[in-house]
């Protein structure tokens, strides 16, 4: 309500945001006002019109626990305080089939002609706060959600216990509206589960179902209450003194998650059998009601904002952070920020401090005037550069903009430096500041100056894999001495002559190590990264160069063994590789290089020691794309079409699990 | 009373794991949901998957693989693979325990008298002529003896190191 009345805040609420362009300090962002059919100035919410209309729907504000009007207001406290109708529900207004509600309004604010409007709005920094979901535990078939009647969520028992609910805070069962003597709650519905929901912890319901026990108690000291937990996480500012006091007032704390929920006596009641872990006994109870402390989880619209805003997520699906410790409340693209619970679950204490953070945060930059970035960005040469628009198509910000026979342009202030568009520029037009194709090879050469064939060629990504073999090496894990990193930025730098580059001064293994997909620090830029492996593969192949001396692998910053085991696995191959394979290299790479003529009369000259094994695939049902390790050598069948957005690949056998797969795509026809 | 210190014997724990069945047993956090619906919980004492999983973790699982041992009291449900949220499968822990008494020759006479008939009969419950006699009433057809030598074939191996 505050927010609602300050002079410098203006609120667009039942608004969906439509779209996002532009780049930090410019934002331009279209809002989509939907139409309430009711004129917010004018309406004085005196309910008249509420108890004419004939439709009713679910009270979504009342857990579907009642039912609202079309024309309704959410709470009596919303702000504006106006009402609004619902067109799904309403009898419907073109032609306007029912017109109750507007004949008795007094105020004359219902217009069904009104119609949505779209705000264009010019801002320099956004902060993302659009919460978290909850999780639907009717997949649970053992807990009996939406069978039995008596068994609700944890939302549900807010509800019945508000004075604002659909009971007016008479606490009643919804089956029979007797008021329950004995209440179970079972914890982690949905969370910490491999199968049912997520696998984090939800991090409120603990505390919520404390503090739901002490209502109980407070309102009703009748009634006996049960919590089934796996562990009572108390962890914050006065958490534990609550529990206690939980526990001082009766509340009987079971450690012991029951198995099915059974119905009892033919009225509703409940039974469950628990084992009581602490004490090793089965124990049975009958109880009038059991609440479900479910879990939370990602927005459902939460794709829609990533895509707006070029956001990525963390492996648990709510937002990514620029950093998780040292900048909690960034997001990788500049001028975005994250408030509350869409960027991890947490209560309303760490909401209101993030949402504090996130407002300094945004201060700062706009206050600023101007903003610094980190000078690792991207140049386009306009001089050599073919208006070909490939640049713009691999870039995870939308920073290049394009459009066809017209230069790209780069929008430096969006660039976050990943280098994507510098590896897929074929006219050298692109540079990369301070990760040039200069600097790199000057790498390359450096390593591969003596002994090349003692050398294991890594490029690694600064976020993860680089990361990686630094944590390996704290943690003391041994592995071969004769490892040799190149960082890039982001696995998607690495371009094509880089590695042949490498093959061609003599070296027996090249590795591209990036992040996992879920993790990858500029989107989705290791996507890339994949399908420029995938083509090095294929040249590799043509030239009858061994394509496994080539392995790619996502290692991310705390897998320090797994860095610690390629290291070692690659080492085993190098030592597998001949001087005469190598030497061929060199001369079939250099031939390569020729053109015309010379080039034909070369690689006919060229003859391979060692040429590439042919593939072995299993039988292909249904067309399905042929999948080898180049690891261990292992095919197996699967899906893949080219257009579509890439998943991880791993190979299926257990003692190999590597990320280096090669697809063998269906020929046509076939 | 036993000696109060618990020892791990990881050697043991990583012997099971190998077995095919036991390899999730690790991701175990003793919630007991496997226990809430667990048949043989409810009638046998002493017996408890949630012990039995713990128990394999430290690798004390010399007493459960004995001829005796509360493991053969499982009645293969499946209700604690339903239940458990961190998919440890403990109904396949326990088959594993069985392997690993098996190999150990610990297997209860009951359970070789079973696996015994298999191998000579093809089948695991005795074919008695009554079993026929009251199939010809019911009008199905008879269970006819089978030949076993595809699984002679596929048993030569452990058949030979039992003769030796």
């Amino acid at each position: 309500m505050d927010a609602g009345r300050h002079p410098n805040i203006t609120l667009l609420t039942y608004s969906e945001v439509e779209d996002v362009s532009g780049y930090v300090g410019n934002f331009k962002v279209t809002v989509r006002k939907k139409a309430t059919y009711v004129d917010p100035e004018l309406c004085t919410a005196c309910g008249e019109c509420e108890k004419v209309c004939p439709q009713i729907a679910p009270d979504e504000y009342q857990q579907g626990l009642s039912s609202r009007k079309a024309i309704y207001i959410e709470y009596p406290q919303a702000v504006p305080s106006t009402y609004l109708i619902d067109m799904e529900t309403c009898l419907g207004n073109n032609p306007i089939a029912c017109g109750k509600c507007q004949e008795v309004c007094d105020k004359d604010c219902i217009d069904f002609d009104m119609p949505d409007k779209l705000v264009e709005l010019e801002v320099g920094a956004i902060i993302v706060a659009t919460g978290m979901g909850v999780y639907d535990p009717t997949e649970i078939a053992e807990y009996g959600y939406g069978k039995y009647e008596n068994v609700i969520t944890s939302m549900e028992f807010e509800r019945l216990i508000c004075a604002g609910g659909p009971t007016e805070g008479h606490f009643v069962r919804p089956g029979d509206k007797q008021r329950p003597k004995k209440i179970g709650f079972i914890q982690c519905v949905g969370s910490r589960s491999k199968k049912y929901g997520s696998e984090y912890c939800s991090n409120i319901c603990c505390m919520n179902t404390v503090k739901d026990t002490l209502l109980l108690r407070d309102h009703y000291p009748d009634t006996e209450n049960y919590v089934f937990y796996m562990d009572i996480r108390a962890f914050g500012k006065g958490f534990e003194d609550m529990y206690m006091r939980s526990k001082a007032e009766g509340v009987k704390y079971i450690r012991g998650i029951p198995g099915e929920i059974l119905p009892v006596n033919g009225n509703g009641d409940l039974k469950i059998e628990v084992e009581n872990t602490l004490t090793g006994q089965l124990e049975n109870y009958e109880l009038d009601m059991i609440v479900l402390s479910v879990g939370v989880k990602p927005q459902d619209d939460s794709p829609t904002i990533r895509k707006l805003l070029t956001l990525s997520k963390t492996a648990d699906g709510f937002m990514m952070e620029a950093h998780p410790k040292l900048k909690p409340v960034d997001a990788p693209t500049r001028g975005v920020f994250f408030a509350g619970c869409v960027e991890s679950p947490k209560d309303i204490k760490d909401s209101v401090t993030q949402a504090g953070a996130a407002a300094a945060h945004a201060q700062i930059l706009l206050n600023a005037g101007k903003v610094k970035i980190e000078a690792i960005t991207s140049k386009i040469d306009l001089d050599t550069c073919t208006k070909c628009g490939q640049c713009a198509d691999v870039c995870p910000y939308g920073a290049i903009k394009w459009t066809k026979g017209e230069f790209p342009e780069l929008i430096e202030a969006a660039c976050a430096g990943c280098g994507s568009c510098g590896a897929e520029c074929k006219f050298d037009s692109i540079t990369m500041r301070h990760f040039s194709d200069h600097q790199l090879l000057a790498q390359v050469d450096s390593i591969l100056e003596e002994d090349p064939m003692k050398k294991l060629l890594t490029f690694a990504c600064n976020w993860c894999s680089y990361a990686g073999g630094d944590f390996a090496g704290i943690s003391r894990l041994q592995y071969p001495v004769h490892s040799r990193l190149i960082r890039t930025m982001c696995s998607a730098r690495v371009q094509e002559d880089f590695v042949l580059h490498a093959f061609e001064k003599g070296a027996p293994m090249v590795l591209v190590s990036g992040c996992h997909f879920a993790d990858c620090h500029y989107i989705n830029a290791n996507r890339q990264t994949v399908r420029r492996v995938l083509k090095m593969w294929d040249k590799l192949d043509k030239l009858k160069i061994r394509p496994e001396r080539l392995q790619m692998e996502w290692i991310s910053a705390a897998e320090g063994q797994k860095f610690a085991s390629v290291m070692r696995k690659l080492d085993e191959k190098r030592m597998d590789v001949t001087q005469d394979e190598v030497d061929y290299t060199i001369e079939a790479l250099k031939a390569d290089k020729l053109k015309g003529a010379a080039r034909k009369a070369a690689m006919a000259e060229l003859k391979s020691p060692r040429p590439p094994e042919p593939v072995t695939s299993p039988p292909s049902t249904n067309g399905e794309s042929v999948f080898q390790c180049m690891s261990c050598g292992h095919t197996f069948t699967g899906h893949y079409e080219p257009k579509e957005e890439l998943v991880e690949w791993s190979c299926p056998l257990g003692e190999c699990k590597s990320n280096s797969i090669r697809v063998h795509r269906k020929k046509a026809g076939k | 009373m036993k000696d109060p210190k618990i020892e791990v014997n990881f050697e043991k724990r990583k012997e099971l794991e190998e077995i095919l069945g036991a390899d999730q047993v690790s991701y175990c956090y003793q919630c007991g949901a496997c226990v809430g619906d667990c048949p043989s919980a409810r009638f046998y004492e002493g017996f408890n998957p949630r012990e039995i999983m713990l128990k394999s973790l430290i690798g004390d699982i010399d007493d459960l693989i004995q001829t005796d041992g509360i493991i053969w009291k499982c009645s293969n449900c499946y209700n604690c693979y339903e239940r458990c949220p961190q998919d440890v499968r403990p109904v396949e822990v326990i088959i594993a325990l069985k392997n690993l008494a098996s190999q150990n020759e610990t297997s209860p006479k009951e359970i070789l008298e079973v696996t015994k008939r298999i191998r000579e009969t093809g089948y695991s419950v005795p074919l008695v002529s009554s079993t026929n006699r009251m199939r010809e009433e019911l009008g199905i057809p008879p269970i006819k003896k089978i030949d076993t030598f595809e699984l002679d074939e596929i048993l030569k191996p452990d058949n030979e190191a039992e003769k030796k």
